[in-house]
This record gives C-alpha cells, sequence and structure tokens, in this order.
C-alpha cells in the first residue's frame, strides 16, 4: 500500500495582476503598485508593499490614493491576464493532468497519479514549479500541500508571499488547531467578530473543544460540517473538468457620471462586442441580454429581452441593446454605471438552418474578427459604433471601454 | 326573435364555431356568437377580426331578428340540456330564455348591432376545389408551420395558384414541406397568399362535410365557402370562413429544394418510422438526433443521450450506392412520415450537411436540414 502523501497542491499567486504588470514593468518591482480602474473604479490586485500602507482589495480607488499617496496606480487595460494566467496553468499540467482551475489566479491539482513515494518526492516536484512558474513567468505562486482540498487551502495563505506550507498527513488537526477560526472556508469578518465576542471562539482549537449539543446551538445545522473543518476533514476530489459558464457578463463604472445616451449606448455595444467573441470561442450561444444601470445613489435597475433562438451573432443583439437602455435608464439623471449580461447560454445549435445564408456568412465575418482581434487590448478592427465622432479611434474616454478583465465575470455557478 | 331547434344540431353547429373568439378585454362581444334567425334556419357567426366562421343550422323561425350571447357557455349548456327540442326566445333587452323539457335557462346577451360584420366573399380571384383533395395536402404540410411569433411570415401555409397548378407549402426554416396538384389557373386568377396557422387549422375542421368549396383571395384576405352536402348533423348551405392572410414576402422555397438526386432508397413508411420513434425514445432535449447510415442494403438508425444510453435500428434497404452518415432531429423525419398516407416514400440523401430529401410520386416533397455530426 502506499503511504498517504500531502498529493493535493493548492496554488495561490501572489498579488497576481499586480504580479503580471511588475512581469511586464520590472522598474515596478518592490514599489507600492495597485491593479484598478480610475477615478472611481476599485482596487483588483495590490503589491505587498502597497498593502502595509493599508491598500487592500477591492477598496476604492480614491481611498487608496489617499490612505497612500504614493501609490503607483496601474489601470487594467493592458490586458493579458488570462494569457498569463493560461500559461501559468499550463505549466501546471506539465506536473500532473489532474489539475482544477479555480479562477484566474488559484487552483488545485492532485499529484496522487504521478506515483511519488514520498512527500520529500511530492515536495521536490511542487518546488520545481514554483521555481518554474517565476523563471518563465516572473509570477509569484504560494503553495499549500496537503492530504485534502480543504487543508492545502488555507496552508497557500498561511506564508504569502511565496510561501511554501508542507501539512504531512495525520498532522492536519494539529495544524489547524492554532489558526484563527476566520481561516476556515465559509467563516467572514462578521461571523468571526460574532464567535469572539459570544462564544469566546477565536481558535479553531476553541470549536474542537466544544460539545456536540453546544456546535448546534452555535452553528446550527451546519455544525457537522464545522466540525469536520476544524478537525481538517475534507473529501472534495480535484475536479479537472469545470461547470460551462452560465452567463457572461461586463460593466464599467464611468470616470465621471454620464448622461449622454449615445455615449452610453455606445459602451454598452461595446461590451456586446468584447462578450460575444468570448461566447463564440467557448462554442455556446445566448438567448438573453441584460442591460443594467446604476445611478450616483447607487440605485440601479435592469431590463432585459430574450431571442426566439439563441445566437452567436453581433447583429441579432445590436437591435436591443437602445430599447433595452431605454426600458432600464428611466430616471432623468445620469449614470455611473452600466452593465451589460448574456444568460440563457446554450451549445451552440448543430442544426442547419435553410434560409441561413446571411447568418453564416456573418457567422464566418465575427470568425475571421475573432481572430484578428485575438491579441488582447489590440483590437485590430472595430466596429464603428465605437468610433466617437471628432475623435481618433485609439482615444480613450468613455468612447471605447477598457477590456476590463477585472469586471469582466464568467460567473460560474454550480 | 324565436326559433325552436333540434338540440345535437345547435350544439354541432355552434361547436364549429366555438373556437373562434376575440380578446374579452379590448372587445367583449367577441367572446360572443351572433345568431340571426332565418326562413328556416339560424345563422352563427363568431369572429377575432383576423378569422370569422359562419355556420346555417336548420331550424323552425317562430319570429326573425338577432342577438349575441357568449358562445363558450352557450355551446356548454346546449350541449347539456335534457331534451331534444329547444326553444329559444329573445326579449327587446337582449335577453334570452332557452327551454328544454323542464330546463329552462335565461342568459344575458349583446345586441347584434356591435357585432363586427364579416366581409363577403368577394370575387377577386376564384377557385373551386375537392374538400377531400386540400385536407390532404393540408395535413401532409401544415407540421412544417413554423411557430416562432419572429418569424411570422412563416406561420402560415403558403397557397399559391399559378402554372396550372395550387402548391402548398409550410416551413419553419428547418424543414420545409411541398405538395402540388394540378388545377387549372387562368392569367387573370393566379396568385398566391399565406393563410395563417390558425385559419389553416380551423379550416382542416371545417373540410370533408361535402364535396366542394370555393376559395376566393386577394393581396389582404381569403374567403372559403365550404359546401356541407354530406352533413346529417343540421348544417346546411355552406359553411362561410374568412381570414385576413399574412402579409409579406414568402422565402423562396424553391432554391432550398435540390435539383439533383445523389442517393435515393424507397422505404416502407411504416416500418422507417418505427424505427425513428424508437431510436427517439432515447434522445433528450440536449441531444436531440438521429443518425442515419447507409452501407450497402442496410440502413442503420442511432440515437444517443450522454446521460442515458443509446439505440440502435437496422433495416434492411435496397442500397448500393457510397457509404454515407447524417443525423436529423427525429421529429422532423417522424412528421411526415406521420402526415403521408401511402405505404411506401423515397428518401433522397447526399452528405451530412445537405439536407435530406422525403418525395411520394404523388408531387410531394419534404426538406429537412441535418444536425451537424459532432
Amino acid at each position: 500500500m502506499t503511504p498517504r502523501l500531502p498529493a493535493i497542491v493548492h496554488l495561490d499567486a501572489d498579488a497576481f495582476f499586480v504580479a503580471v504588470e511588475q512581469a511586464r514593468d520590472p522598474s515596478l518591482r518592490g514599489k507600492k503598485v495597485a491593479v484598478g480602474g480610475r477615478e472611481r473604479g476599485i482596487i483588483a490586485s495590490a503589491s505587498y508593499e502597497a498593502r502595509a500602507c493599508g491598500v487592500f482589495t477591492p477598496m476604492p480607488t480614491a481611498r487608496a490614493l489617499k490612505v497612500c499617496p504614493d501609490l503607483i496606480l496601474v489601470s487594467p487595460g493592458g490586458g493579458g491576464y488570462s494569457g498569463v494566467s493560461r500559461r501559468m496553468f499550463d505549466l501546471c499540467e506539465t506536473l500532473t493532468p489532474v489539475v482544477q482551475r479555480n479562477s484566474i489566479d488559484e487552483g488545485y491539482l492532485d499529484l496522487a497519479p504521478c506515483g511519488h513515494r514520498t512527500a520529500a518526492e511530492v515536495e521536490a516536484a511542487v518546488r520545481g514549479l514554483q521555481r518554474k512558474i517565476w523563471d518563465e513567468l516572473q509570477i509569484p505562486v504560494s503553495f499549500g500541500l496537503a492530504t485534502n482540498r480543504l487543508v492545502a487551502q488555507i496552508a497557500s495563505k498561511l506564508r504569502k508571499p511565496r510561501g511554501f506550507v508542507v501539512v504531512p498527513p495525520g498532522a492536519e488537526g494539529e495544524f489547524l488547531a492554532p489558526l484563527g477560526v476566520g481561516k476556515l472556508p465559509g467563516i467572514g469578518g462578521k461571523t468571526e467578530a460574532a464567535l469572539a465576542e459570544r462564544h469566546g471562539i477565536r481558535l479553531v482549537r476553541d470549536v474542537l473543544a466544544r460539545g456536540e449539543a453546544e456546535l448546534e446551538s452555535i452553528f446550527g445545522r451546519g455544525w457537522r460540517e464545522v466540525a469536520a473543518m476544524a478537525r481538517g476533514e475534507d473529501d472534495r476530489p480535484v475536479q479537472t473538468e469545470h461547470e460551462d459558464a452560465k452567463s457572461y457578463s461586463q460593466q464599467e463604472t464611468f470616470a465621471a457620471d454620464i448622461g449622454d445616451f449615445a455615449a452610453i449606448e455606445r459602451v454598452a455595444k461595446g461590451m456586446v462586442d468584447e462578450l460575444l467573441p468570448a461566447i463564440r470561442a467557448d462554442g455556446k450561444r445566448a438567448r438573453t441580454l441584460t442591460v443594467k444601470v446604476r445611478y450616483p445613489d447607487f440605485a440601479q435597475e435592469t431590463h432585459g429581452r430574450s431571442l426566439a433562438t439563441a445566437s452567436d451573432l453581433e447583429a441579432d443583439f445590436y437591435p436591443l441593446v437602445g430599447p433595452l437602455l431605454r426600458a432600464a435608464w428611466r430616471r432623468r439623471s445620469p449614470l455611473r454605471l452600466v452593465a451589460v449580461r448574456f444568460s440563457g447560454i446554450e451549445d451552440a445549435s448543430a442544426q442547419l438552418e435553410m434560409f441561413a445564408a446571411t447568418d453564416e456568412k456573418r457567422r464566418r465575418l465575427a470568425g475571421v474578427l475573432d481572430r484578428l482581434n485575438k491579441k488582447p487590448g489590440t483590437a485590430a478592427v472595430r466596429r464603428g459604433h465605437q468610433l466617437v465622432p471628432g475623435q481618433g479611434p485609439h482615444s480613450g474616454a468613455h468612447g471605447r471601454p477598457q477590456p476590463s478583465k477585472l469586471t469582466q465575470d464568467r460567473a460560474r455557478r454550480p | 326573435m324565436k326559433f325552436k331547434i333540434n338540440r345535437d344540431h345547435f350544439a354541432n353547429g355552434l361547436a364549429q364555431v366555438l373556437n373562434v373568439v376575440g380578446s374579452k378585454a379590448t372587445m367583449p362581444i367577441l367572446s360572443n356568437v351572433l345568431i340571426e334567425v332565418g326562413k328556416d334556419h339560424i345563422t352563427l357567426t363568431t369572429t377575432n377580426l383576423d378569422l370569422g366562421i359562419r355556420v346555417k343550422i336548420k331550424a323552425d323561425a317562430k319570429e326573425t331578428g338577432a342577438v349575441t350571447l357568449p358562445v363558450k357557455r352557450l355551446a356548454t349548456i346546449v350541449r347539456e340540456l335534457p331534451n331534444v327540442d329547444v326553444t329559444v326566445d329573445a326579449s327587446a333587452n337582449h335577453q334570452v330564455k332557452l327551454a328544454s323539457g323542464g330546463s329552462t335557462f335565461r342568459i344575458m346577451g349583446i345586441g347584434k348591432e356591435e357585432f363586427p360584420p364579416l366581409p363577403d366573399f368577394g370575387d377577386d380571384k376564384v377557385f373551386t376545389l375537392e374538400q377531400a383533395e386540400l385536407i390532404t395536402m393540408l395535413r401532409s404540410v401544415d407540421y412544417a408551420q413554423s411557430t416562432d411569433e419572429t418569424r411570422y411570415i412563416l406561420n402560415g401555409v403558403y397557397l399559391s395558384f399559378r402554372d396550372n397548378k395550387l402548391s402548398l407549402v409550410a416551413t419553419d426554416g428547418r424543414r420545409l414541406a411541398l405538395v402540388s396538384k394540378e388545377l387549372e389557373t387562368p392569367a387573370a386568377s393566379a396568385g398566391h397568399i399565406i393563410l395563417p396557422a390558425k385559419s389553416v387549422a380551423e379550416l382542416e375542421r371545417m373540410l370533408g362535410k361535402g364535396g366542394k368549396l370555393k376559395i376566393s383571395f386577394n393581396d389582404r384576405r381569403a374567403a372559403f365557402q365550404i359546401a356541407t352536402d354530406k352533413d346529417t348533423s343540421g348544417l346546411i348551405d355552406h359553411i362561410y370562413l374568412y381570414s385576413k392572410v399574412v402579409e409579406g414576402n414568402y422565402p423562396n422555397y424553391q432554391q432550398v429544394i435540390p435539383k439533383e438526386t445523389h442517393q435515393r432508397l424507397k422505404l416502407e413508411r411504416e416500418l422507417f418510422l418505427q424505427c425513428v420513434h424508437r431510436a427517439q425514445l432515447v434522445c433528450s432535449e440536449k441531444a436531440n438526433s438521429v443518425k442515419i447510415k447507409l452501407t450497402t442494403n442496410l440502413l442503420e438508425i442511432t440515437a444517443q443521450s450522454p446521460d442515458f444510453g443509446e439505440a440502435h435500428e437496422s433495416m434492411a434497404v435496397a442500397y448500393s450506392g457510397t457509404e454515407l452518415q447524417v443525423a436529423f432531429n427525429p421529429a422532423y423525419l417522424l412528421d411526415p412520415l406521420r402526415a403521408l398516407t401511402k405505404d411506401e416514400v423515397f428518401l433522397e440523401l447526399k452528405d451530412e450537411v445537405s439536407p435530406g430529401v422525403f418525395k411520394t410520386l404523388e408531387n410531394f416533397v419534404c426538406v429537412i436540414m441535418p444536425v451537424r455530426l459532432s
């Protein structure tokens, strides 16, 4: 029988977006750097130097600049994050085929199928990966190694940046016991404070010290799960297949409130232009388009409409943008934010159509455009509606929405 | 207004017209049937403004006049009356008394003045057809109509009277059914209409009660006079059906019918239908296709859905062409197979991205677009 090994690995890139920017421009290393939207955006990622000054995520940029006036703010326009992320996970796959990508900068590996005989071999392999990711991509990554996902994940976050924590088999409970109870997933700041104040539970070990009845009265029906977590038990496997995206969305907070309908419609159409290539790349079609607007007082409204049959073509959705925006934007007040969301995602139909010669042509055109515009941040061909009169094709402002990958959440809901 | 009528005749007459009612909110009178008393008959009329139906039933008139009554409730009541003799008597305030045996009903009606009149038959372009023939033709194409309201042009059956031919076409953009027959079409009367799906359904219901029918149409409307000479339940003269037509250009259907035949095989319709039907049992909403594989003298039908399982059917056929595979939505195969009545059908195939074509010897064609093989 093979000995139990700490073969479940959690990898977590350190300040990923900042690290990508620092790799691009090494002069940013060692400085107080943050990636985030200007003026009214939020901080998406902050360097450890910036964090030391009190910058955290997600924090409004304006406040970050107040607590850390010499913060170097990099706007996320450059993009390229998903490319770096993909290369990082590609490197992981040179180690083991069992890679679970959780988000752009974090995931699990299972090294059990790799035939390592000792914990030292596993450790050496993962250290090699950590080095390789740094050598090839200049991205610092923290690793946690344990016998299950829960403990590996807590371990990886323990000594950031460039952490490397191994929890030997059998030592899971011992490892967790002295940690703050807030390290357990699902126990957030408020719960943590309430547990300390009302029940005197501060450390994981305090949970284990309580009897069953008491735990039930504190945590309610989920108490067994909490107790199992506190003991470091978890049997979820590392899953290589990810759920398909349920929706594709993008939003933009304007630098200053905008009251010009045409300008906002242009921004929203620009989002349609960015999201549909992603939908096509996934081999999907969308049925429903929803437009959300947010007013300066954060009140918001949404309006959506569905096509009779799902589509992956811009031409089918363009006519909906204006009317939806008009329907959602009912107050006579400028807007702070606009967002576009595609839902009702279906697999691209394999059923051939009879009178679809035009659609086929459009789809071919879209395919060519997608290839031309493949390089992030360098849209080679753009639609006419993205051009602002009186401005060049590459001028920024509100005419051209930045490919704000940070807010482009491809919500994956189980 | 007063008349005496046979309960079953009255019920049958109401059954003919009761499907055609308008929305109650906008015009309440559209949920009513207009009852007009003639000499030896009564006339029943309903309309929803897009479509209207009028039938005549034998009745013993005591006093002429007219009234309108809620058609659905009236039809239910008449069906349930205890005695075959029914007398109907309307007072000046449109209150109607219905008596049969020991039962008496008083029903609130609305005066006939508000009831929108049905336009006349018209003398635009007129053709006379056999009812039996038209109903067969309608049934062999009607399943292919689109129900997608955004493609309203396809929400009906296209009738073309041209080139000494009557052609009926229906398509939803994924399959197309066409049937035609010879018919003299003088240049002055040549033309076409798109008859809306609802009117097609009502027309099919009305046909078969007599020998002939007459159709008249122009760009905006069509009207049908349907003889009731074979009816034995009280209908007299003819049924009149008036319908607006779908306005717009029907797609050029000729271009999607393959001109050449590549591989052709003769199939026993019922056998093939059963095979496809059984294979379809494993299909799911996400995996809704059956694959047809042709090799020398063998036709195989397979279907599978990842979360359930698979089916394999085989049938011997006379085939010596090249081996080929193509997949279809099973419903698109089953619909024409069920609608046809002949024992034999021909299926023409080319390759996995070309349409399959059902044909019979009687000017019937059904073109079905394939599902891309994964």
